[in-house]
């Protein structure tokens, strides 16, 4: 099934003609926003950088953007409807490393060395920060093949929000969906994207804080709610034995130590996605686009509330939804959210908004949903799309004289190919690549990336040394461990006779990113200390 | 605590809050430092 897909249908009672008035007005703001950004970029570094003089405030709202996307706010929101509030660890690995460590000890490092270095991606920065061209290019092919599969998704649940609520033919929304956005990323360039994303941004975090207050004016008050909630534990063992069995203990209580999903709420989502942000090219070309490290301060401040209020929203309401369904109005039976949904729980938020709270919360949610999806498709277009037209054929001369024009064609490239993956691709497979490329990023890219900021000693070979083995293993990983995509490639079984390596618990349910970023850390580290490192006067230079 | 069931999920709230605020409070009394050198 495509992620936010279900859930988008179910909001198909919407009165069309209101909310084409709103995506009408939201479109020309837009379009307004994209001009904007078109007539500021002159130089190949606005295009990239968008001039490196961004607004703190447009800077963190751009991040925050970028950074939730559809699946985060209704795919979780509905895991945490499924399995409850011990999803809110991954709010707090969010803020903790995504905004907090991400900008003060990541951020101002990467913007200062980036100026020193004239950097305008993040394949660049590591390449010059470490003088070879290869690292470069190696991990803008990474990037630029990957990022598409990514993008798909997102695109495709777009499309089906522009299908199921306003009744246009899927083929047509892909189209449309992704002709909008190609035009403010290919015209307006990282200002464009960055001016619209911080619009979209407001709106999500304007929808998602009316979703939650609502929410909790409807159950009774803050406290009322949770008790409410609490007092439903018992309830799991009877009319959900499946998720009991995998550790599901109540929606305010944690799962079961050592259970199926208390390692895949620790290992993939509060370690792999908590943590996997700080290397996320996308985020952290971010970085580079502010003048000062002033502004990077006050992002923090902004960026802070912002996934508090947006991601933090999402997964209250998801577990709290609970309650409204298990306490219905007379004639109607008391059902878990889980139930409610049919077993779906990427549709439990917009059904739960549908139900429970006034039509207005509905269109607002609308518009966050579009602005969620759209905000984080314009980044991974213009990342993936630079990857190509600067990183990779920056370097012919052709390239050199007509830098703006080739990252253009970088972009209009990546949406062409994004496209293409969500007209032919099944969306299974795309949500699983997804999965793997993040696993990547956070695996390979991470050491690398920390070691480039703090770490003198590091050489070109232990980058190398670290890259190859967190790819190795966690491509490695996902063949013969993880239970999950194990299973479904069938490598591991046709040729170990089963379907994991190691079958003893919890291996089959720890996500590769647990060994495989200690394992790259350990091969950039002993490589490093083994080689020569790079020459002083360079060092000096982005040291000082 | 706040009617949750779990001394845990009262950690992940109140510690979202509370790296939310430290995000908040580091903003403001940063709001004017530019935190490298080269800027100052």
């Amino acid at each position: 099934m495509i992620p936010g897909m279900d859930i988008l249908c179910v909001a198909y009672n919407l009165n069309a003609v209101v909310l084409g008035s709103l995506i009408a007005v939201y479109a020309i703001l837009i379009g307004y926003l994209g001009l904007r950004g078109f007539r500021k970029t002159k130089s190949n570094q606005d295009y990239l950088l968008a001039g490196r003089s961004v607004n703190p405030f447009v800077m963190a709202m751009s991040y925050g953007a970028a950074f939730i996307s559809t699946s985060a706010l209704v795919g979780f929101g509905g895991i945490a409807g499924q399995f409850g509030m011990g999803l809110m660890w991954l709010v707090f690995m969010n803020i903790a490393f995504g905004i907090v460590v991400a900008f003060i000890w990541f951020g101002h490092r990467t913007r200062s060395m980036g100026a020193e270095l004239d950097a305008k991606t993040f394949p660049e920065f590591i390449g010059r920060r470490f003088q070879s061209e290869k690292i470069k290019l190696f991990i803008a092919g990474v990037i630029f093949i990957f990022i598409p599969l990514y993008s798909s998704v997102v695109l495709i649940s777009g499309a089906r929000f522009l299908q199921e609520v306003m009744g246009v033919p899927y083929f047509w929304a892909l189209g449309v969906f992704g002709a909008i956005v190609a035009v403010y990323v290919i015209f307006g360039g990282l200002k464009g994207v960055m001016y619209v994303d911080a619009l979209m941004g407001t709106v999500m975090l304007l929808g998602m804080l009316m979703l939650l207050v609502s929410c909790y004016v409807r159950l009774g008050g803050v406290v009322s709610a949770h008790q409410k909630l609490t007092e439903m534990s018992a309830l799991v063992a009877q009319r959900l034995p499946q998720e009991y069995i995998l550790g599901h203990r109540g929606w305010t209580v944690m799962p079961e130590f050592n259970s199926v999903w208390w390692w895949t709420l620790v290992s993939s989502l509060m370690l792999g996605v908590g943590i996997g942000a700080l290397a996320q090219p996308q985020l952290a070309v971010r970085f580079m686009t502010v003048k000062s490290g002033k502004e990077l301060n006050r992002a923090v401040l902004v960026g802070s509330i912002f996934i508090l209020c947006t991601a933090g929203a999402a997964y209250m309401t998801g577990a709290l939804s609970n309650v409204f369904f298990f306490h219905p109005e007379a004639g109607k039976t008391p059902q878990l959210a889980i139930e409610a949904a049919g077993g779906n729980p990427d549709i439990i938020i917009p059904m739960f908004i549908k139900e429970a709270l006034p039509a207005v919360v509905l269109y607002v949610f609308s518009l966050t949903m579009l602005s969620a999806a759209m905000s984080t498709l314009s980044s991974l277009f213009h990342v993936a799309g630079t990857s190509l037209g600067h990183d990779i054929c920056g370097n012919l001369r052709w390239g050199r004289e007509n830098g703006i024009l080739l990252s253009r064609t970088g972009v209009c490239f990546g949406i062409v190919l994004s496209v293409f993956f969500a007209m032919i691709l099944p969306p299974g497979v795309v949500a699983r690549g997804t999965a793997i490329f993040f696993g990547i990023c956070a695996a390979a890219f991470l050491p690398a990336y920390v070691a480039a900021l703090y770490w003198k000693r590091a050489t070109r070979a232990g980058i190398w040394a670290g890259i190859v083995t967190g790819s190795v293993v966690t491509v490695f990983g996902l063949v013969f461990m993880h239970q999950k995509e194990a299973a479904l490639l069938g490598i591991c079984k046709l040729i170990c006779g089963r379907d994991v390596l190691v079958s003893v618990h919890p291996w089959p349910v720890v996500d590769p990113f647990v060994y495989a970023l200690p394992l790259s850390v350990i091969a950039l580290v002993v490589v490093s200390l083994l080689t020569r490192p790079l020459e002083k006067k360079h060092l000096d230079r982005i040291f000082k | 605590m706040f009617g949750l069931g779990d001394l845990y999920i009262v950690g992940a709230v109140l510690g979202s809050i509370a790296v939310s605020a430290v995000g908040v409070v580091y903003g403001a009394i940063n709001w004017n430092r530019s935190g490298s050198e080269e800027d100052k």
